[in-house]
């Protein structure tokens, strides 16, 4: 096996340093909000009379939203930031170095981030719309 | 909304035109040194346009059904779904007034039907007027409907319940307003029934009254539909059967020809001249 050059960056090396966690992190908030939103909207629903003022849930489901797109958005910094993702790869990632392995999982992390936070909008849109049980 | 079909098929048909014609390009062009531009190609138009199209559509769509799920109308109509016909509940100034089987509502003011369900999920649809609804046992849900034309408009149970769903259905009759408010008030009335009549007297000895409702009688029945005018209905059996006095004959009989497996008893020894009494007692009832 030939030796593997250094990496450039300080990103986490290999999977069992933990390396991967960021391409499950935007995902798993799209998965958390969208059970949160279904668990405090089932609460709600249950809870208060049909003519209850709409405003309430309508700050949780914005204020959850925004929460959560904050996170993604971190987690998109850290992907461009430390490990070099970029939204277009125009040359392919065939390397096979540490660099190269950063840079596809943060291209990927990337591209999971803005799909995880359409997701989430589009999850808040009906209940703003609507705002009823 | 009829604009949302006209913007979809054509925004459709546009969207189609440019895939094919990229396919097409694809095929004959010979593009090696172009990938650059096929990349911001494929992000702008395969994933940017597809969601900004997609939640435009949604926001659109969601304003839509907002607009045709008021929660206020001109008057509230409260049906509950029973296996397998429907009870009607009008909500008037002078408190409820309770039928069955046939909806009235009046042309161009919006009912608000609050719809619930007794036993089982069923679905309360009249599709000339509107979309339909569920009706979900200890739920309450509701509908509006704004009818635009004159007319009997039929509607039915769109979620299967059980055996007699397929006859499971309504009429929903559009009349002008006031022809509405003069049918309404005939339906608050008590049936007028003299307790001596011959077909009354085989109504409650056969026990009809312990399942059917006769207001300004004795009966009280809570389980089957309410029958205090029973013969206004423009159709017998939950919107099955024309209202004549035969098919009311064989109802009483022959329930197991005509709506079979259903929570009301067949009565085949009733002969003669009390069904013949019985019947004319229902016709009677207008
Ligand atoms: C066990 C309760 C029960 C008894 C007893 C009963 N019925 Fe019924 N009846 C029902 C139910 C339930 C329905 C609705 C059935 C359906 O359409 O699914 C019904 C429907 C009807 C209808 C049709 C109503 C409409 O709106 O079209 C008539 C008429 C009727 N019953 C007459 C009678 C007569 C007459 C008797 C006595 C000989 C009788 N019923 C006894 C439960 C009962
Ligand atoms: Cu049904």
């Amino acid at each position: 096996m030939p030796e593997l050059p250094e990496p450039p960056g300080d990103a986490p090396r290999v999977i069992d340093q933990g390396s991967i966690w960021i391409l499950v992190a935007s995902p798993s908030i799209w998965a958390a909000h969208f059970l949160i939103s279904y668990w405090v909207a089932a609460v709600y629903c249950a809870k208060a009379p049909n003519a209850a003022p709409l405003m309430e849930p309508r700050w949780i489901a914005i204020g959850l939203g925004v929460f959560c797109c904050a996170v993604i958005a971190w987690l998109a910094w850290i992907a461009v930031k430390r490990y070099g993702g970029v939204f277009l790869i125009f040359e392919e990632i065939t390397e096979s170095s540490e660099r190269g392995r950063d840079k596809f999982i943060g291209h990927v992390s990337l591209l999971l981030c803005v799909l995880s936070a359409v997701a989430i909008v589009f999850n808040i849109i009906p209940g703003l719309v609507l705002g009823e049980c | 909304m009829e604009h949302l079909f006209w913007v979809l098929l054509i925004g459709a048909a546009v969207i189609w035109c440019i895939v094919i014609g990229a396919a097409v390009y694809a095929q004959k062009a010979s593009v090696p040194d172009r990938e650059q531009q096929a990349r911001h190609f494929i992000v702008w138009g395969g994933a940017v346009f597809p969601t900004v199209v997609v939640g435009a559509l949604l926001v659109w769509g969601l304003v839509i059904l907002k607009d045709i799920t008021p929660n206020e109308g001109d008057r509230t109509i409260r049906v509950d779904g029973e296996r397998w016909w429907w009870r009607v509940v009008y909500d008037t100034d002078d408190g409820p007034v309770p039928t069955a089987n046939e909806i009235r509502i009046p042309l161009g003011e919006t009912a608000l039907f609050k719809l619930t369900a007794d036993d089982v999920i069923h679905s309360f649809w009249v599709p000339s007027l509107g979309g339909k609804m569920d009706m979900i046992p200890g739920r309450e849900t509701q509908l509006a409907l704004t009818p635009q034309k004159l007319g009997n408009w039929g509607g039915l149970c769109a979620e299967y319940c059980g055996g007699a769903h397929a006859l499971m259905r309504f009429d929903t009759v559009v009349m002008e307003p006031d022809e509405f408010d003069a049918w309404l008030a005939a339906q608050a009335q008590p049936a007028t029934v003299d307790p001596e009549d011959e077909g009354y007297q085989v109504f409650t000895e056969e026990g009809c009254g312990s399942c059917h409702t006769i207001r300004g009688t004795d009966s009280i029945g809570p389980v089957g539909p309410d029958l205090t005018h029973f013969a206004s209905r423009e159709r017998l059996g939950a919107g099955i059967y024309k209202m004549t006095p035969d098919n009311v004959s064989d109802w009483i009989t022959d329930l197991d020809n005509m709506k079979p497996d259903i929570d009301m008893p067949s009565y085949p020894h009733i002969n003669g001249a009390r069904l013949e009494a019985l019947v004319s007692f229902l016709m009677s009832l207008e």
